[in-house]
């Protein structure tokens, strides 16, 4: 058995500092617990605040401090991210339950199995750092052939490798006891007999260890040992996705909210990697802070639903996306909390990496780009054009939103027009427009036109109420350009204009 | 002082001896005056050798903006890039088409040749989003360098700046890009390498003007026949009233 264990010390503060905006999580920072500083960061350390001092104390020495509320169920969502991670390298990854006084902030992973799909240790940690380093925590790896062995070690080593269990056993006969956690309550007493590291405690009579500090002592030595059985239960992947961040200060603005969006984005993508799968549409969520309690117009949630053309599990693409989908979005109230949801996956392989330009890398590729598009100007802005059996010529075309999924790049068809077709120009007016008249020809811009050829009549659609009743004529600007105008064969008015320009020869 | 004399001769009576050195061959952004311009990558070409010929590279440049002034639409400039266009989409790429001034007939696109469904409009002026601007689309579509072709009509007034960025952008766009702007745009310089004016030259036929190019300048405008619109019957008929306008002019004159 070989056993990595990931221990991430400054979890709670880089939980919290990602709750927050760039520049503010670069300052010094700490994190409150019934009215004690529980940890800071190396900004707040430099300016004297330390664990355990009082709150009122800590911001006394340092008024510029940011204080936030340590909350477990935050630290555990972002642990179980980390955990997310850790299963696209073994099955069985395990939170390791915490020491009665903290939250847990190990993750260990059973890699015997995985070693030599990996290639081996060293090949294994480098790829595991490479998935953990978007989740930006930082990492001691410890690996060990005991679970516990690991999991103590990691608390205390930054690196350390101990191939069997000789070595697990040697490396943690060094190992200082207060890191057993019965230890940590017996420590005063422990020092007093003497008893430093743990392989003090392995020279003391067992029988004794037990009566005065009760067999919870014993039993996590032994399973640190490997001297008594240590089975774990690993965790199992959730069929949905549901994550949520509270956010330190009240987001007024998308790109506020893209902070702690791109937070969730990260664990869903961890989530979708562990399964080797593809989100297809997910559910971000903006809970507000209702402005007073009578306001009920106000909405408490906005929901953004993203649905994309083709299943995707890039971070930096779903971001764009949901940057351009924020940036236009208008927030009834400042958001105080974001979550996200996401059901609709599919499972499939992995894209290949390719070195040249391929056709199936430009099909994603603007795939994305229409997409990309889509979010921004809205979908109706992008759009097809399509031939209608119409007579009419305003009606023989139409427009509809393209959809980024059905874009066909395949080897366009060599489409002959049909030799018959009748001539139509290729600009059409909107709304054809009324021309002037003189000596019964038509005036474009105050010049007469020229009619070359014609007339072509278009007399249908009586049966749509949109009846037209035309002569069709090619005329020519005095310039030389061609246009396509027509007369109106019933006048409703006498005054009414009977020429009309139509289209244009582009 | 006294060395540059003999530096000077060093370098004559290197370069004397062989046949003058061509700069042109040297390096592709190189050319004599009387010389047109070449490219790197190889030029699309447009349907047309009249225009061809006097294009650098013989045809339209990729990785680069082609700039094409037009008094109004309806000149005849669909049909002057239809070639290139459809050449772009048989070879399996999109072409994208960015605010087009007025409508578009389906049936008059697919008789030049196009795979109608295989053009993709797209409107970035219909509403106004605050924090950008209308090239944005087109500027993304060009970097993305997945797009086969790409014609775009711009805003009135562009200022000089943004049509730069836009030369920059379609550096990473392998394949033609056509600007269309309005014709007074000819008096303000531009960062397109090659800018054409175009005009109706009669029925069927297109004036181009070269306004700028990498190569000498070109004064007379080049007279290109257009894939005819009129029915040969039509055309005759043409002919015969321009023949006789002609002639009363000259009977007049006389």
């Amino acid at each position: 058995m070989l056993w990595i264990a990931l221990h991430l010390p400054l979890l709670s503060l880089e939980t919290f500092a990602a709750t927050l905006l760039n520049e503010l999580a670069e300052s010094a920072l700490a994190l409150v617990d019934a009215h004690h500083i529980v940890s800071a960061n190396a900004a707040a350390r430099a300016l004297g605040v330390k664990p355990g001092l009082k709150r009122a104390t800590a911001l006394a020495i340092a008024p510029q401090i940011t204080l936030g509320q340590a909350d477990p169920a935050r630290d555990a969502q972002a642990l179980i991210a980390v955990a997310h991670t850790a299963l696209a390298f073994t099955p069985s990854v395990v939170i390791e339950p915490a020491p009665a006084d903290a939250a847990p902030h190990t993750v260990l992973l059973d890699v015997q199995m995985s070693l030599r799909y990996f290639g081996g240790l060293p090949a294994l940690r480098q790829r595991l750092h490479a998935a953990l380093a978007p989740l930006g925590h930082r990492l001691h790896t410890v690996s060990a052939a005991t679970p516990l062995g690991a999991a103590l070690l990691a608390r205390v080593h930054r690196e350390l490798d101990c191939a069997d269990l000789d070595a697990t056993r040697r490396a943690l006969a060094q190992a200082p006891i207060w890191l057993l956690g019965p230890g940590r309550a017996h420590w005063e007493a422990l020092q007093g007999m003497g008893l430093r590291t743990l392989a003090d405690l392995g020279q003391v009579p067992r029988a004794g260890l037990a009566r005065r500090f009760g067999e919870q002592v014993l039993s996590e030595f032994d399973r640190a040992m490997g001297q008594r059985p240590d089975p774990r239960e690993p965790i199992a992947l959730p069929p949905s996705f549901d994550t949520c961040l509270e956010l330190f200060a009240r987001a007024d603005t998308g790109e506020q909210l893209l902070v702690g969006a791109a937070v969730l984005l990260t664990r869903l993508v961890a989530w979708l990697s562990a399964q080797h799968a593809f989100v297809r549409r997910f559910t971000l969520a903006m809970h507000h802070e209702q402005r007073s309690r009578r306001d009920a117009a106000t909405p408490g949630v906005t929901t953004l639903a993203i649905a994309l053309a083709e299943p995707s599990r890039d971070h930096a693409h779903l971001l764009v996306l949901l940057r351009e989908r924020l940036a236009p979005l208008q927030l009834p109230a400042p958001t105080l909390e974001l979550s996200l949801h996401a059901e609709d996956i599919v499972q499939r392989a992995p894209p290949n990496t390719e070195l040249f330009p391929t056709p199936a890398s430009e099909h994603e590729g603007l795939t994305r780009l229409i997409e990309r598009l889509q979010a921004r100007l809205g979908p109706e802005q992008v759009m097809r054009i399509a031939p209608v059996s119409d007579h009419r010529p305003e009606r023989a075309t139409v427009c509809r939103a393209a959809d980024a999924q059905m874009r066909p790049v395949r080897a366009a068809r060599a489409s002959a027009p049909p030799a018959d077709l009748l001539v139509r120009p290729v600009w059409l007016m909107q709304q054809p427009e009324p021309l002037a008249e003189r000596d019964a020809g038509p005036l474009l811009d105050g010049q007469a036109l020229r009619l070359l050829s014609g007339p072509e009549r278009i007399e249908t659609g009586w049966w749509d109420a949109g009846l037209v009743e035309r002569d069709y004529y090619i005329a020519q600007q005095p310039g030389g350009a061609l246009v396509w105008v027509y007369r109106a064969r019933r006048p409703v008015a006498p005054q009414t204009p009977s020429w009309f320009l139509q289209g244009r020869f582009g | 002082m006294d060395r540059m004399p003999a530096t000077l001769s060093a370098a004559a009576a290197l370069a004397m001896p062989r046949q003058v050195l061509r700069p042109e061959s040297l390096h592709p952004a190189l050319w004599l005056g009387h010389q047109l311009g070449r490219h790197a990558d190889s030029a699309v070409p447009s349907g047309f050798a009249p225009l061809d010929a006097q294009l650098p590279g013989r045809g339209w440049p990729r990785r680069a903006l082609t700039e094409l002034l037009l008094p109004h639409p309806g000149v005849g400039e669909i049909r002057l890039l239809a070639g290139s266009l459809v050449a772009a989409q048989q070879a399996g790429r999109l072409v994208m088409l960015f605010d087009p001034p007025v409508n578009l007939s389906a049936f008059a696109l697919a008789a030049l040749g196009f795979d109608v469904e295989q053009l993709l409009i797209i409107n970035t002026r219909s509403r106004v989003i605050a924090g950008s601007d209308s090239l944005w689309a087109l500027e993304q579509a060009l970097k993305s360098g997945h797009v086969g072709a790409v014609l775009a009509w711009l805003p009135p007034r562009l200022r000089a700046e943004r049509l730069r960025r836009l030369q920059l952008a379609a550096h990473a766009h392998d394949g033609p890009a056509f600007v269309l702007r309005e014709m007074s745009a000819a008096q303000r310089p531009t960062a397109a390498p090659l800018r054409l004016a175009l005009r109706a030259g009669g029925a069927d036929v297109l004036a181009v003007r070269v306004l700028k190019r990498r190569g000498p300048p070109l004064e007379a405008p080049i007279k290109l026949e257009l894939p005819p619109v009129l029915s040969e019957a039509a055309r005759e008929r043409v002919a015969a009233v321009a023949e006789l306008h002609a002639a009363t002019f000259v009977n007049l004159a006389a």
